[in-house]
């Protein structure tokens, strides 16, 4: 796959695995993992940007004696998401598009 | 290794960075470990799984801003002895102006990149005008009832008007195209400052 649409795609997993509920480093890479490559050090890049680009907030919360991070998604987060979905509306209808040319042609 | 190995290579190989930032990423690390471990995965798995810390390091390091990194690998290693510094200044015509002239070159070829999609786009807008101006004139040429020059303007008009759709859309992805290699070049000087420090 491209890079740069990888990395978008990863971007908007991350937000997607913190927006029902807050979650944690560890946890957010086992909910993304079935779906895209993801790895424990390719997830720490993402999690600094999305922090600087206030996509998300962290909180550090009290877990089995030590710290653990817990990451919050913000409005301009969930603004992400839905951008996300409406381009890839886009994208979809030029997807079917295209296989609806294929189709005729064979 | 144990985790407490991983973390030191780790913190070694940041060094020169903001305190803040090594202490970030160990705790981000430290915190994966603890986590996994307690996820049932014994230690060694764990860490064995993250890779080799130093090109973890690495790729944090490729990950920090151009003058982050410039500041946090500038700096040297140890403090410098108070002789060092008597000739670092004695020497400071000849290699200031060295350092200057090699930060000019780069920056040039920075900005060489960037007048080259200005210049594209001026091209194009060069064009855009002469379809406008063609239209124009070849108004003019109608209504003082010079038939043949307003057909010659409007043709010409027209061509500028083509011309002008097809150079975008060809400039477009030649600026995609620079673009990447703009950014590609900026990775390049980052990895001139990380081989510094390899070496050493």
């Amino acid at each position: 796959m491209d890079m740069q649409l990888k990395r978008g795609l990863l971007d908007v997993c991350v937000l997607a695995a913190i927006k029902k509920a807050d979650s944690y480093g560890y946890q957010i890479i086992k909910d993304i993992k079935p779906y895209v490559e993801i790895s424990e050090s390719t997830l720490y890049p993402i999690l600094r940007r999305l922090e600087g680009a206030e996509q998300l907030t962290v909180r550090s919360v009290e877990h089995a004696g030590r710290l653990r991070k817990y990451y919050h998604i913000t409005s301009s987060g969930l603004e992400r998401i839905a951008a996300f979905q409406e381009e890839w509306k886009e994208i979809l209808a030029i997807y079917q598009f295209v296989t609806r040319e294929e189709s005729e042609n064979a | 290794m144990r985790k407490s190995d991983f973390l030191a290579a780790l913190g070694d190989a940041l060094q020169g960075l903001p305190k803040r930032d090594i202490n970030q990423s160990i705790e981000y690390y430290s915190e994966i470990l603890d986590d996994q471990m307690e996820d049932g995965i014994r230690e060694e798995d764990a860490v064995a799984e993250l890779g080799d810390p130093k090109e973890i390091a690495k790729q944090i390091l490729m990950d920090t801003a151009l003058p982050k990194l410039m500041r946090a690998k500038g700096k040297p290693a140890r403090t410098l002895r108070a002789w060092e510094i008597v000739l670092l200044i004695l020497g400071a015509p000849v290699w200031a102006s060295l350092l200057i002239a090699a930060a000019s070159v780069l920056f040039s070829l920075y900005i060489t990149i960037w007048a080259v999609i200005v210049s594209l786009y001026a091209v194009n807008l060069t064009f855009a005008l002469g379809a406008v101006l063609g239209l124009i004139q070849g108004g003019i040429f109608l209504f003082a009832g010079n038939y043949m020059a307003a057909i010659f303007y409007f043709g010409a008009a027209l061509a500028c008007l083509g011309i002008t759709v097809l150079l975008f859309f060809g400039f477009n992805k030649m600026t995609g195209k620079l673009v990447a290699l703009s950014n590609q070049f900026v990775l390049w000087i980052k990895s001139l400052f990380l081989k510094r420090r390899n070496t050493k």
